[in-house]
């Protein structure tokens, strides 16, 4: 079972944070301070799933789930933002995330729902 | 022999009797040597006298004549004068300058429609008791002090009617002298400006109610920034406290419960940034056709007078017929309310500078272009990049949102708010907005 988790996030105390606590739950996790460095990182068809920061300097979290979904890509993508829950939850889901949760995030809805994005790329895969 | 003749010597000769003294020494004469009786002196004398005062008789005639066509004219006048301050929309009063009491002889029939008095409570009583006790007695008292000095008062304020009810009016009382400058009366005029006044109220107030809306505007977007950056924080140390908690698990209770009342603290202050976003959730912008003149036009119009008390003088060079564009009324009146204000202040540091231009124009068939061009003291080149950025401000009690918010609601209408200094001096600001392509169809 795939427990790769990736994290963009401009903020690096946040990235350092969230490693920790999912590191705790048994997550092999690497963070990104920029969209651009996890593309050039990290190959389309490796497997993981992406906890992705919206506002960021140069690409933001939308541009950069839009990418992911055009090049085919079928990894998983909850989107973490001190964005209002209302104002993005839609948004998100329409471009194919797997969720969306407001900042501060409780580390145990986290978990629950990296899980849930692991079962379904699973069963895509199947 | 030939006797002496005696002259009657006249007691002053002037030319008009000297005429009549030579004849008068001629008949003598004509008497004395035999050749006229004297009693047909007299006949011929009182004849001549006769015949003048026939003449003076005539004459008076004419006069009397002349006067009562004079008295005729006289009174034609008075009557249209008279009849003409009647039917004035002035309120028209004569006081009585000589007499103790200042009494009121006239007034005319607007003078009792705009206060509600009859003629009863107001011949001959004194103007200054014609108010009622919730009047500002102040006005009053200058109004009899600059009338001492001989001047003319000029001013508005706020009267009552009899009824109580209340309106603005110009009031100007100005002495009338006689020849010899002595003030017998005072005449004195009041204008209802209860309209007017009411139009520059709204004005005002219309003015406020955008400028909170500004501020509410740039509190909102303030606070989301704001939220912004403080949820990070709260992410991180959420996250320890969690991760610390999970690594101490079945250890340590105490730290344990400490690590839960950073967590539930955490989540408090989450919870107050949340509630305050609720509380300042901008309102939905509504788009609708909009002639983008008319809004510069009203924009101006609330901002003049900030601009007359600044002592700058606005230019409007507006291209006609231009077509509308779909927008919201109220953030794009913001936006402009904004990039005026600033122009204001750029021009504030620089005495010279008096003049700023509002200029509208079509760059091309779908865009039109608004520039707001002053002659402040520019743009310093090293903060040209940074203007638009959130938090931004050279200015001492800014709060460097209202460039950024500007360009940010120009942007949600599909156009580009922009910056570049004068040649000469000062900057200008410029946007873009598309036309309103679906209307023109």
């Amino acid at each position: 079972m795939s427990s790769l988790i990736y994290i963009v996030d401009d903020d690096e105390s946040v990235c350092r944070a969230l490693k920790t606590l999912l590191g705790t739950y048994g997550f092999e996790v690497k963070v990104f301070n920029s969209a651009q460095s996890f593309f050039d990182a990290i190959p389309d068809d490796e497997p993981g799933c992406l906890l992705l920061d919206i506002h960021m300097p140069g690409i933001d979290g939308w541009e950069t789930q839009k990418r992911i979904l055009d090049s085919g890509s079928k990894r998983p993508v909850i989107f973490i933002s001190a964005e209002k829950k209302e104002n993005g939850i839609d948004r998100a889901m329409k471009l194919g995330a797997v969720g969306f949760l407001q900042k501060p995030v409780n580390g145990q809805t986290l978990v629950d729902l990296i899980n849930v994005a692991s079962k379904k790329t699973t069963s895509d895969n199947k | 022999m030939k006797k002496n003749i005696k002259w009657p010597l006249p007691k002053k000769i002037t030319r008009s009797n000297l005429e009549e003294q030579v004849r008068q020494q001629k008949d003598e004469l004509l008497v004395r040597s035999g050749q006229l009786k004297q009693g047909a002196v007299r006949e011929k004398l009182g004849a001549v006298r006769e015949k003048k005062g026939a003449v003076r008789e005539k004459l008076g005639a004419v006069r009397e004549k002349k006067g009562a066509v004079r008295e005729k004219v006289a009174e034609e006048q008075i009557h249209i004068r008279t009849k003409a301050m009647e039917s004035t929309f002035v309120g028209i009063f004569i006081i009585d300058a000589k007499t103790p009491n200042f009494p009121i002889i006239y007034a005319n029939q607007y003078f009792y429609n705009l206060t509600g008095y009859t003629k009863k409570n107001v011949i001959g009583r004194n103007y200054f008791l014609l108010h009622r006790p919730d009047t500002n007695s102040q006005d009053y008292e200058e109004i009899k002090q600059i009338l001492a000095q001989g001047k003319s008062f000029h001013g508005e304020m706020l009267n009552s009617r009899k009824d109580g009810e209340k309106f603005w009016s110009l009031l100007h009382i100005t002495p009338v002298r006689d020849k010899n400058g002595i003030t017998t009366h005072y005449v004195g005029n009041k204008t209802d400006t209860t309209l007017m006044k009411q139009r520059d109220l709204e004005i005002a107030q219309q003015r406020e109610e955008l400028l909170h809306v500004t501020r509410v505007g740039k509190l909102a977007e303030f606070v989301s920034s704001l939220a912004h950056e403080i949820s990070q924080p709260l992410t991180a140390i959420l996250a320890y406290a969690q991760a610390a908690q999970r690594i101490l698990e079945g250890k340590n209770p105490q730290l344990q419960e400490i690590l839960q009342f950073i967590i539930n603290d955490d989540q408090r202050a989450a919870e107050v940034i949340r509630r305050l976003r609720v509380l300042l959730k901008k309102t939905k912008p509504t788009f609708e056709p909009l002639d983008i003149n008319i809004l510069i036009k009203n924009t101006v119009t609330l901002m003049m007078p900030y601009i007359t008390a600044r002592n700058k003088i606005i230019t409007l060079e507006l291209k006609n017929n231009l077509p509308s564009i779909q927008g919201d009324q109220i953030q794009l009146q913001q936006v402009l309310l904004n990039l005026i204000s600033n122009s204001l202040e750029a021009m504030e540091e620089s005495k010279d500078s008096h003049e700023m231009m509002i200029r509208t124009s079509c760059t091309d068939n779908s865009t039109i272009l608004v520039q707001v061009i002053d002659s402040g003291c520019g743009i310093p080149s090293e903060n040209m990049k940074n203007i638009f950025t959130h938090f931004f401000t050279n200015k001492p009690d800014g709060l460097g949102m209202g460039l950024s918010i500007s360009r940010s609601i120009v942007e949600a209408h599909g156009g580009h708010l922009d910056a570049k200094n004068n040649l000469e001096l000062g900057a200008t600001f410029y946007f873009t907005i598309p036309i309103n392509i679906k209307k023109d169809q």
